[in-house]
């Protein structure tokens, strides 16, 4: 009895000491499996449309919805202010480049020389700071504009996110995967309970999406924030969206490129790998 | 038997006095400051964990069971104060307890 006990503890030690030294690319091949399991009609990049993926008339409405995507004025913002010069004569493109297009595709990323995750809306705000400039808020705004209009130009391209190996880095991308599955709040709910377990369900009116492909289409247009805004601006960027999360299960949210937010980004982006950048989109 | 009947009497009486007698503010006071402290280092120590509740003094929570008790023990209302700190308390010790339980959380499927 004794023998098999320890055996049994044994092989228990043994899988918890295998699930906790999994590669990033062995957690993104197991997260994508599960959703092509679970969800087997739908094409990859398809999980990049959430909700209205899943579900038939959901996504009429969301298609008739784009017909004139309520975004669209906001892409056309942002762009003036990727084209405003700051008052030292330098523009966005001094710190990102010339091409508009080539920039979304670089974040989230790990930056070795601070030892941390890097994200746009980060370099955004850094780079306005190098030019004298005052940085944006972080959350909706001109941030969300601007990160819009670079998404828009990078629509297509594939969510190339590295973890380096690096100790540091594949900490951070651990401190994230750890956020996800963790259950936070009053509600005692975690990232994946809604996105892992339950995609395709409802919470009251909402359907719950799939973790696959969530950070595709940020920033976002959301009618809920549109109705709320004075001025009817619905733009947000993830972390404004992650802080809503954990408002809803009521736990405190995080303040927008906190550490932890950042590093969550890092793993949810990821685990989107491959997947065409479809952003801004447009969600109730 | 009537020394003892009259010793339980006022046995009764005594402990029945103390039980409506309201507390003295001056000893409500006195409970409210340890309360405060001690619903003070439990937020801490759940803040410390990542493992802080919404509702106990974020500043766009409707209910901010933490200010609010100080308000209440500002305006000598230490009833109030002492109920919303045995929430805020309860919420940061839950808070804490989740984050440490939640500690090896990771991918489920």
């Amino acid at each position: 009895m004794k023998k098999i006990l320890t055996l049994l503890l044994s092989a228990g030690l043994v899988a918890t000491a295998t699930q906790a030294v999994s590669s990033p690319k062995e957690d993104l091949e197991k997260f994508r499996m599960y959703y092509e399991q679970r969800f087997p009609g739908i094409q990859l990049d398809d999980f990049g449309n959430g909700p209205y993926a899943l579900d038939a008339s959901k996504r009429l409405q969301w298609e008739s919805m784009e017909e004139f995507p309520p975004y669209e004025d906001y892409i056309d913002k942002g762009s003036e202010i990727w084209e405003t010069p700051f008052k030292n004569g330098k523009s966005f493109a001094s710190c990102f480049g010339k091409d508009p297009s080539k920039v979304r595709v670089k974040y989230p990323h790990w930056d070795k020389a601070s030892s941390q995750v890097v994200t746009l809306e980060g370099d955004i705000n850094k780079c306005l700071k190098d030019n004298g400039e005052k940085p944006f808020g972080w959350k909706k705004g001109k941030i969300a504009h601007l990160g819009a209009f670079l998404g828009y130009e990078a629509r297509g391209q594939k969510i190339n996110v590295v973890i380096p190996d690096d100790p540091k880095a594949l900490e951070a991308y651990e401190e994230g995967k750890h956020f996800y599955y963790a259950k936070r709040g009053q509600l005692n709910l975690a990232c994946a309970d809604c996105h892992i377990q339950y995609p395709g369900h409802r919470v009251r009116g909402q359907l719950l999406s799939t973790g696959l492909g969530q950070t595709t289409h940020f920033p976002v247009f959301r009618a809920k924030w549109s109705k709320a805004a004075a001025n009817s601006d619905g733009m947000g960027t993830l972390h404004r969206r992650y802080g809503g999360c954990n408002k809803q299960v009521r736990a405190r949210p995080f303040k927008a490129q906190s550490r932890q937010y950042r590093n969550l980004e890092f793993f949810h982006t990821y685990m989107s790998n491959g997947l065409a950048i479809n952003a801004p989109g447009y969600r109730e | 038997m009537k020394k003892l009947i009259t010793a339980f009497g006022l046995a009764l009486l005594i402990t029945g006095c103390n039980a409506t007698t309201p507390e003295k503010p001056a000893s409500m006071k006195a409970q409210y400051e340890v309360a405060l402290k001690n619903a003070q280092a439990a937020v801490e120590k759940a803040a410390a964990v990542d493992g802080e509740w919404r509702d106990i003094r974020w500043k766009k929570s409707k209910k901010r069971y933490l200010p609010s008790a100080i308000k209440a023990a500002e305006a000598g209302d230490y009833k109030k104060a002492l109920k919303l700190l045995e929430i805020a308390t309860f919420q940061a010790e839950a808070g804490y307890k989740q984050a440490m339980e939640q500690k090896n959380a990771g991918p489920r499927f």
